[in-house]
């Protein structure tokens, strides 16, 4: 469903050139739950950025289910970032002063729901990640970061993205609260057939999903996992 | 959550710097509105003014103006010189009489004193008037201002004439003021302006002899007299035509005969007072005043524009107006500009926050539209804010700024003051009283704030919020979504 063709991200540092990402390619299919790795400043970041249109690559191109995202203008861009795209960052990037509820219902806000049926998604989606009833009116800065984390999920999932791209999901939070967010995007994949890419440390977590790729000066390539099929599903 | 709801919530987001931002707004929006509110203040002043000067010019005998009077009487010929002057579409001669209650004028004279000049000297017109008995009694008291003001004139004019000393005022009995009889040319007071009948009907001809007259209102009452009711003056009949009410006091405490009429009461046929020439509009009066002045004659008459001493009053209003309009503009701007610098701030510091807005998709419009109503929900609360302060401080902004403006002129006002009650008596009208006049009408200027002008005000200030907030708001479709990873 992702058909990534030679993408090129470089930026100018100076008199340097960097290139972070320098010629990747890859397809990843509908329901897939794969993992990137590589060391910090490898480029990882750059190259999810490039998949969810949040930046343009150098060269090469995106395309998804047959779109190319390559010299779309920037209110499709914004669509199918709005329509297509689930984001989960490091630092959770939820908007502070609005209760995890509106948090969850500003992509739908965007893309025209009704109001009603945005309230009533948005409750669902949040006991989906398991965020305690009693919290879902809660304003974000009076949640835990694993809270927090649950709240972007369940906001990535808002509008039945295709592909949710993670960038160091667990990175803020402590091992056990990584597992259970892991475990949960791991269950998501399965039961909403969505394709998750998700950036990682974690040696473990990464040897959890389907597919493991590496990002190494510019280049990705792809290594051996057991796979998750052996896992017992653990949410 | 609609974009309405979330930009209120940001508004309140840092309370503190909300509370400072809303204050200082209400400060420049207090201020806007209360120039605005003192510019229309103002503006409808100098219109009341512009409108009182009018078109109308009069015409006295030369050297007429002084207290004393002297000079020429004018003449019918002249009226007819004066109507052939270009743009002159009007001539009214008047012809005016002074009334005393024929009983009083007999008590005075046996206790010895003249029945003294009044307290009507002070107005133009007054050196040719002559004196006649009349049943009515007048319907404004001396006062305290006018018994001390006979007192001393009456001195004067003893002192100079027989060369007695003045008597003492307890000797005198009660004094009333005399009341004016005006013999005009037409249905129209001593200042042009058309007489206001409450009841009965005008004189019809003015240009013929009749035995009809109109009465002042408050005369009218004095003396118990209705439409139909008959009085006499020197012995002749009259028979009351019609009511009618000048506004003022000593504008009622008067009684209109025809033009013929009161010349053949004073013996004095063919002679006039003054003549009430109309122009035809108020770009030509200055140039219909000079050939007016031309055709008459320096030697024999003195024309004056009716309240012409109102041209400095105006002058200094309309520079007080353009003050207050600048004053607007400026504060206007500045309200302007402080919503632009806050927004600009706010855009910046919520880099990263527009930054997750456009990853998560929300369109450019929505963001922008977002920004755009934070600021005018803190405009709102600035123009609530200033509008309060606007209305308890646009009365004294607006007399400080005419005092202050108008102070060399106001000066002199309130030291003769005392001519203006003593010139009262005189003919009707604010001839009498020049700087008197322009004192009352200057220090009349209240700004009462008005719903319409605040809400053109508020407008104004909503306005330009707009603007200052549609820049920065527009900065914000410049941010790119990539800014969501910074510093990550
Ligand atoms: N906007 C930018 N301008 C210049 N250099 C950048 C920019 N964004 C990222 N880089 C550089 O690209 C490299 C890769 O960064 P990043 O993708 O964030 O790495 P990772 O997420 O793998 O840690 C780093 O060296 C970083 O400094
Ligand atoms: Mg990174």
């Amino acid at each position: 469903m992702i058909e990534v063709k030679d993408l090129v991200r470089t930026f100018k540092s100076g008199d340097r050139t960097i290139k972070p990402v320098n010629g990747v390619s890859f397809e990843l299919g509908q329901g897939t739950l794969a993992s990137i790795v590589g060391k910090s400043g490898s480029g990882k970041s750059t190259l999810l950025s490039l998949l969810g249109a949040l930046d343009k690559p150098t060269s090469g191109d995106v395309v998804v289910n047959g779109v190319s995202l390559a010299g779309m203008p920037d209110g499709k861009l914004t669509e199918y970032r709005r329509r297509d795209i689930g984001f989960v960052f490091q630092q959770f990037n939820l908007v502070p002063n609005l209760s995890a509820l509106d948090n969850v219902m500003l992509p739908m806000e965007f893309a025209g729901v009704r109001k009603s049926v945005r309230a009533e998604r948005a409750r669902a989606l949040l006991e989906q990640v398991q965020l305690d009833p009693d919290k879902h009116g809660r304003r974000i800065n009076r949640l835990s970061g694993g809270e927090q984390q649950r709240v972007a999920i369940a906001r990535a999932l808002a509008n039945e993205p295709k592909l949710i791209l993670a960038d160091e999901p667990t990175g803020n939070l402590d091992e056990q609260t990584g597992e259970h967010i892991i475990a949960l995007l791991s269950s998501l994949s399965r039961d909403h057939n969505t394709t998750i890419l998700v950036v990682t440390h974690d040696r473990t977590l990464a040897n959890k999903t389907d597919r493991r790729f590496r990002l190494q000066q510019g280049k990705l390539t792809e290594e051996p996992v057991r796979g998750r099929a052996a896992e017992p599903a653990a949410v | 959550m609609s974009v309405l709801a979330r930009s209120v919530g940001n508004a309140f987001r840092n309370k503190v710097r909300t509370a400072a931002v809303v204050a200082v707004l209400a400060v420049a929006i207090g201020l806007a509105l209360a120039m605005l509110v003192a510019n229309q203040a103002v503006g409808a002043k100098v219109q009341e003014l512009n409108a009182s000067v009018g078109t109308v010019l009069t015409v006295n005998p030369a050297g007429g103006q002084g207290f004393e009077g002297g000079g020429e009487p004018l003449t019918a010929e002249q009226a007819a010189t004066a109507a052939d002057v270009p743009n002159v579409t009007a001539v009214v001669g008047t012809k005016a009489l002074r009334l005393r209650n024929a009983a009083e004028a007999a008590a005075q004279a046996a206790a010895g004193t003249q029945a003294g000049p009044g307290g009507g000297q002070g107005g133009p017109g007054g050196q040719t008037t002559t004196t006649l008995t009349t049943i009515l009694t007048a319907a404004v008291d001396a006062g305290t201002l006018g018994a001390r003001n006979q007192d001393s004139s009456g001195t004067t004019a003893a002192t100079g004439s027989t060369g007695s000393t003045g008597t003492t005022a307890t000797t005198q009995p009660a004094r009333a003021l005399p009341i004016t009889a005006t013999g005009t040319g037409a249905e129209v007071d001593s200042t042009g302006k058309a007489l206001e009948l409450t009841s009965g009907t005008g004189l019809g001809d003015y240009t013929a002899e009749s035995t009809k007259a109109l009465l002042g209102t408050t005369l009218a009452e004095k003396n118990n007299l209705k439409v139909g009711s008959t009085f006499t003056i020197n012995s002749k009949t009259f028979t009351v035509a019609g009511l009618f009410d000048a506004g003022t006091a000593f504008g009622n405490n008067a009684l209109y005969v025809t033009l013929p009429t009161a010349q053949t009461l004073a013996e004095l046929p063919g002679e006039l007072s003054t003549m009430i020439v109309t122009v035809d509009s108020m770009e030509n009066v200055d140039a219909a005043k000079t050939a007016l002045q031309n055709a008459l004659g320096t030697d024999k008459a003195d024309v004056t524009q009716g309240q012409r001493n109102l041209e400095t009053a105006v002058t200094s209003l309309d520079s007080v107006k353009n003050i207050s309009m600048v004053a607007f503009i400026a504060a206007l701007g500045t309200a302007g500009l402080i919503i632009l610098l806050i927004m600009v701030m706010l855009v910046r510091e919520r880099r990263r926050e527009i930054g997750v807005l456009k990853a998560i998709g929300a369109p450019n419009r929505t963001i922008c539209l977002q920004f755009v109503l934070e600021a005018l929900v803190l405009v709102a609360l600035g123009s609530v804010v200033g509008a309060v302060l606007a209305s308890f401080a646009s009365g004294g902004i607006a007399s400080a700024l005419v005092s202050s403006s108008t102070g060399t002129t106001a000066a002199p006002a309130g030291q003769r003051g005392g001519g203006f009650a003593g010139a009262a008596g005189g003919l009707p009208g604010g001839q009498g009283g020049p700087f008197g006049g322009a004192s009352q009408l200057l220090t009349s200027v209240t700004a009462s704030v008005s719903p319409g002008i605040l809400a053109a005000g508020i407008a104004a200030v909503f306005g330009v919020a707009i603007i200052g907030a549609l820049v920065p708001a527009l900065l914000t479709a410049r941010i790119r979504p990539i800014e969501v990873l910074r510093g990550e």
